[in-house]
């Protein structure tokens, strides 16, 4: 562990300012510094413990703050809560209303319907603490305070309501779920990766379908946390960066309940996280990948696919037209596969890589990337990162052009399209990534068997 | 004269019959070393591959890329190249004690010649290998940096970066063997310094909207471009 | 024993709150009497109790449990007479006791001669004595309290054929306050009692002496100026006695009871009281601090009364409807429990018979900063009797011993105003004062030491309160202080064992010592002074610099 921790300090409404002078000496085999031990004792056993990962924006911090106590105050008042914010510094003083001059008396009426003490509980570090640290220190806490429910939300998201928070919670803490993830109202065209590639691909897979994997806030069950703090993954770099990911999977490939809840739109801050395609791909598909790799034994032996529950809509797609250039993507397609030539015959199957060959010749208003050969290339790519025929995170990167091209492919093909025929094509790229999947199997295990 | 000779002839065939005597023991404890040379050797490949097996070290070697290089060299793996090196140079060294064994006047001093030079060679291989892994791993970083970005001249900006980790790599093992140092350095200077300065005055004049792009996304106005491909998550 | 003489003595009181009718009966017609409670004057001494309020005990038809008043100036003669009532009252201040009776302002009976004749025509002298309307619609939207059983704040009288205004039941007709023969009739009521040396008057719903149209009729500025003039002259005419105002609302809007000092002495603090519940099954002292931090300074010959229970429902109008539903729900699951916005339950059964809960909150209530107040058989840990109608389950007799009839009284059982409890767990066999008195280790006898405790240090009736706010929420800790003295109060609200840091560095030096087993604990110094507690356990310390 090399973060540097000083010191945490808990917030509830009016206490005041206790700060220790006590050195946050590490206790071993521990990521929890006393200061931070020591205040999570003082809130006790909750109910509800919602997460928030500060991007240090006090504005939106204290946004989320204030919607975040709405929500108990209105979905939960008899029940014990506390708010976890992981490296926000002391964002607490005064108000755990997060009122400022003009809030008071919101404040104050926000108090007066609310039964209990919520506390507020702010986990201070020397440097930004990376995401997976983040999270590690929240599912701590919740195990700690045996949370019965919990969420992790992002103050970036700028739409971040009251019933927002709750649909995340409520179906942990009512229904029993143990993993909650979040649905959006998107553009046709918006989050084509996660609809094209990692929500069918992650559904054939681990035999359970979540569309919204990498998302900056959803809800989980103390035992999930718990589960998921017991594995010793922590140290790996795809889970320092995005462990939100990690986190679904591990959920769906066992045997948690998993739902879906539609939430409205997704938005993002100016300050969230960056969308550089590269940096998306390592975080997203490499994850995807490292995700299959660990957890091997327990799809390879998966028979059969179970739906998830949709609390809501499944699905909003909207119409809007949008301003991009297909032809640069075709061209970065194109340049692409001619480019990586010699990476992609060491990754692809012969028959797959010779097809590539032959549709990158098609002219543009030809050009289609079928789903059948979408699907190869994906499952060519998942056996050679297992194999790790090349270097890993070259060999996710190789596959963007290939994605560039399958979304060209997409759009010119669903340019027209409506929601309900884009929901009907999504589903058969489902189906067909289950088709495929003894053909997964197969490559995974072939060299397997030769190296042995 | 005629004893003379049968003297002559008695002393040669005595001293003939000394050194065959004084030889033999010396040639067969060769022999033995040898032999046991091999014994040792077969015992440490066979160690060695126990353990590299149980380290994993064909994964990562396959993932670094070093067995694509090795490949080509018609080895089937690290694990093998290790053992088989470990083989060989276990049995060299002892046939080089079983031939010091012998006393034959040079071959001593010769072979101490040899055992010095023996890590230089070893230090030279290892420099030429993770140079040539190097290459490997940076010319495809850069390849696919520049792919991915939409640049054209992908892969001349990666056989470029190739290039150089070569020169500078021979250069190394080169000077590391003190094979025509003063040549080599020089060599390397003139043609290192002249591609930097080809490379810079490319890039200087040529690339003028290259770095003005570069500078417009390290300082935060990226906007223009992403926005033209979907988002995709 | 001669009664100190002291104008302020109701801030260091502990009152007993009884009916005559429940307590003892010696004259064995299954009612209590004023013989039979003069009997008991020395188990009251006891248990440290040095103020006794009474509950109405005037000739009345008993359908409100008395506060229905035909004759205010005599006595029910099933409590025995005028006589009995004033030798009661000299042992109670043989004792060091004193006595506070009700003075129900607002409304008699409808069988008071005053409403008899101001309802027989609409001509007569006392017409006027009582609110009158010839419609319904007066003073519309005015909220009606027994919401269980009145529909309307009017009823119809079919003899002058018009409606009289009545708060209450129906047959507890409004006092006309705008006509001052009602404040002379009654000032002459209050005399009467005072001639005979009785201590205080509790005034039973003050805010609702008159009535405006367009407003809610409560808390109005013409009923201070009524409270102003009873004051002057009771403090002119009877200095040292005390008038105490049962007024249900926000301490806010209570807080002008007291005036600068110059009407009520002493008032309840109604919204005080749910909230100590709340805290304890919530095990968060949210709601204890809220109320506080909403509770404004008093004048300083002021005082708050405090109680946990008392002879009507457990209040629950000065609460939020999200308080009022969790309340409900944990301490009234059987809607038989409930009756009009409170729950009609005792002490001990609302803390399931758990004896540190019980406790806990007896030790609040002996700590906060007010007079306490003893409901009747709480220092036993009596039951009640849900089945009875309207609040008569928590008005049950008194349980002295194990024999017939709980040793209340020797009538038949069927005879008794109202059965005992003889439940297996309440019942009288197992909860009385003969069998609590032989175990030192009773809940009676705890709540003896208790109170004497508290009466050993005027701090706790007469001292500031500043609440300390540590981390952990479930502890509920505060600082009293009077002059030199300073108590430290530390209360676990959990279930569960807690530990608790408290900054004490403004009391660097001092030595907490625990008041009732007197050991010494360590010195406060500049690190948080770390406490634990077990499951609702309480700690009071004396801090002291030696």
């Amino acid at each position: 562990m090399s973060d540097e921790r000083r010191h945490y300090v808990a917030g509830s409404f009016g206490i005041p300012q206790f700060e220790s002078e006590i050195s946050s000496a590490l206790a071993e085999d521990t990521i929890l510094a006393d200061d931070l031990l020591r205040q999570l004792m003082s809130v006790g056993e909750v109910d509800l413990l919602v997460g928030i990962i500060s991007h240090g924006d006090a504005i939106t911090d204290r946004h989320a703050f204030h919607a975040i106590e709405q929500s108990f105050q209105e979905h939960f008042t008899r029940e014990r809560a506390v708010i976890i914010n992981v490296g926000g510094g002391d964002n607490h003083e005064g108000d755990a209303s997060g009122a400022a001059h003009g809030d008071l008396a919101e404040k104050n009426m926000l108090f007066a319907r609310s039964l209990r003490t919520v506390h507020r509980v702010s986990a201070d570090f020397s440097a930004p603490p990376s995401a997976g640290l983040a999270l590690r220190t929240i599912l701590t806490a919740a195990d700690l305070l045996r949370a019965r429910a919990c969420a992790m939300v992002s103050p970036g998201t700028t739409n971040l309501t009251p019933d927002r928070i709750a649909s995340l919670l409520n179906p942990v803490f009512r229904e029993r779920f143990d993993f909650v993830a979040p649905l959006y109202t998107r553009h046709k065209f918006q989050g084509l990766l996660a609809r094209n590639l990692l929500y069918p691909m992650s559904r054939a897979i681990f035999c359970r379908g979540i569309r919204e994997l990498y998302s900056d806030e959803w809800g989980f069950s103390g035992r999930l946390a718990s589960a998921c703090l017991s594995q010793d993954v922590w140290h790996e770099e795809s889970i320092k960066t995005r462990p939100e990911a990690w986190m679904a999977i591990s959920a769906i490939s066992s045997d948690f309940r998993c739902c879906q809840a539609f939430l409205g739109p997704k938005l993002q801050s100016a300050t969230g996280p960056a969308t550089d395609i590269v940096e998306v791909f390592r975080h997203t598909v490499g994850n995807l990948f490292w995700c299959m790799e660990s957890r091997q034994s327990t799809w390879l032996d998966c028979k059969r696919s179970e739906s998830v529950k949709t609390l809501g809509p499944e699905q909003e797609l909207t119409s809007e037209p949008a301003d991009l250039d297909r032809h640069r993507i075709f061209e970065m397609f194109r340049n692409g596969v001619a480019e990586l030539e010699p990476i992609l015959s060491s990754i692809l199957d012969p028959e797959t890589h010779a097809e590539i060959k032959d549709i990158v010749a098609l002219e543009e208003s030809a050009f289609r990337f079928g789903p059948d050969l979408w699907v190869r290339t994906l499952y060519d790519f998942a056996a050679s990162h297992h194999h790790a025929v090349i270097n890993r995170d070259h060999l996710v990167q190789a596959l963007i052009p290939l994605y560039r091209g399958m979304t060209f492919s997409f759009l010119m093909e669903h340019s027209d399209s409506s929601a309900a025929e884009m929901e009907v094509v999504n589903e058969s790229l489902c189906v067909e990534f289950e088709r495929r999947r003894p053909y997964l199997i197969e490559k995974w295990k072939a060299k397997m068997e030769v190296k042995s | 004269m005629r004893q003379t000779i049968l003297q002559g002839l008695e002393q040669a065939y005595s001293n003939l019959v000394r050194m065959i005597a004084d030889f033999i023991p010396r040639f067969l404890v060769m022999l033995i070393v040898i032999v046991l040379g091999l014994l040792v050797a077969f015992a440490l490949k066979y160690i060695l591959r126990i353990v590299l097996n149980l380290t994993k070290l064909d994964r990562v070697s396959e993932e670094a890329g070093a067995s694509r290089i090795l490949r080509i060299a018609h080895f089937t793996s690290m694990t093998a190249l290790l053992s088989r090196s470990i083989f060989w140079l276990t049995w060299f060294g002892f046939i080089l004690i079983g031939l010091s064994v012998l006393g034959v006047a040079g071959l001593q001093e010769q072979i101490s010649r040899l055992f010095q030079f023996l890590p230089e060679v070893f230090v030279g291989i290892l420099i030429l290998f993770l140079g040539l892994l190097t290459a490997n791993f940076l010319s495809r970083t850069a390849l696919l940096a520049a792919v991915n970005a939409g640049h054209r001249s992908a892969k001349v900006f990666s056989w470029s970066i190739r290039f150089l980790v070569w020169i500078l790599t021979i250069s190394m093992t080169l000077e590391e063997l003190g094979v025509a140092r003063q040549t080599v350095i020089s060599a390397f200077s003139i043609i290192f310094g002249a591609l930097m300065f080809g490379l810079a005055i490319a890039f200087g004049l040529g690339g003028q909207d290259l770095a003005r792009q570069l500078l417009e996304r390290y300082l935060g106005n990226t906007k223009k471009a992403k926005d033209n491909e979907p988002q995709p998550l | 024993m001669a009664m100190q003489k002291d104008n302020l003595w109701y801030k260091d009181a502990v009152i007993y709150q009884l009916h005559v009718r429940t307590f003892s009966d010696s004259n064995a017609d299954g009612v209590g009497d004023f013989a039979g409670l003069t009997q008991r004057l020395d188990y009251l001494q006891e248990l440290g109790i040095t103020a006794i309020w009474l509950l109405p005990f005037f000739p009345s038809p008993l359908r409100d449990d008395g506060y229905d008043i035909s004759d205010y100036t005599s006595v029910h003669p099933s409590y025995g007479s005028l006589d009995d009532f004033k030798a009661f009252l000299l042992a109670a201040h043989d004792r060091g006791m004193r006595i506070i009776i009700e003075m129900v302002l607002n409304h008699t009976s409808d069988q008071h001669p005053w409403f008899i004749e101001s309802r027989s025509s609409s001509e007569n002298s006392k017409r006027d004595w009582y609110v009158w309307s010839q419609t319904d619609v007066r003073y519309e939207g005015v909220g009606i309290i027994f919401v269980d059983t009145e529909v309307s704040n009017w009823a119809w009288d079919p003899i002058t054929k018009s409606y009289y205004w009545h708060r209450f039941f129906s047959h507890q007709p409004d006092l006309n306050f705008d006509n001052p023969a009602v404040l002379e009739a009654l000032w002459e009521v209050m005399t009467f009692w005072l001639d005979l040396g009785i201590d205080g008057f509790r005034f039973d719903a003050v805010p609702y002496l008159v009535e405006r149209e367009g407003t809610s009729c409560e808390n109005l500025p013409e009923t201070h100026a009524i409270i102003r003039e009873l004051r002057k002259r009771l403090d002119l005419a009877y200095p040292g006695k005390m008038l105490l105002a049962e007024a249900n609302n926000l301490p806010a809007n209570v807080r002008a009871y007291f005036g600068n000092g110059d009407e009520f002495h002493t008032a309840f603090h109604f919204p005080l009281m749910p909230r100590m519940f709340m805290s304890v099954k919530l095990e968060d002292r949210k709601p204890i601090i809220d109320i506080f931090e909403q509770t404004p300074e008093i004048p300083d010959n002021c005082q708050w009364c405090i109680f946990l229970r008392n002879h009507d429902e457990l209040t629950l109008e000065m609460v939020t409807d999200i308080e009022r539903d969790f309340m409900n729900d944990e301490y009234a699951k059987d809607k038989t429990m409930r009756i009009n916005r409170g729950i009609r339950r005792r002490l001990a059964p609302m803390m399931d018979n758990d004896r540190r809960r019980i406790e806990l909150l007896n030790g609040l209530l002996m700590s906060m900063p007010g007079t306490p107040i003893v409901y009747y058989g709480d220092e036993i840990g009596m039951g009640d009797n849900i089945y009875l109608g309207d609040r008569n389950g928590v008005r049950t007799p008194m349980q002295w011993d194990g024999d017939a009839n709980a040793g209340f009284s020797t009538a038949d059982p069927e005879r008794l105003y109202s059965p005992v409890i003889s439940n297996a767990v309440y019942g009288y066999q197992a909860i009385n004062v003969e069998s609590q008195k032989r175990s030192e280790h009773s809940i009676l006898c705890w709540m003896k030491s208790l109170i004497k405790l508290r009466n050993s240090f005027p701090v706790f009736g007469r001292g500031s309160i500043q609440f300390l706010k540590p981390a952990n929420h479930r502890v509920l800790a505060y600082v009293r202080q009077l002059g030199e003295e300073t108590i430290l109060v530390v209360n676990n609200l959990s279930s569960s064992a807690q530990a608790v840091e408290l900054d004490m560095r403004r009391f660097k030096g001092l030595i907490p010592i625990e008041m009732f087993g007197r050991n010494m604990f360590p010195r406060f110094g500049d690190l948080p002074y770390l406490l634990t507690l077990g499951p609702y356990q309480f700690y009071w310390f004396r801090l002291r610099r030696i």
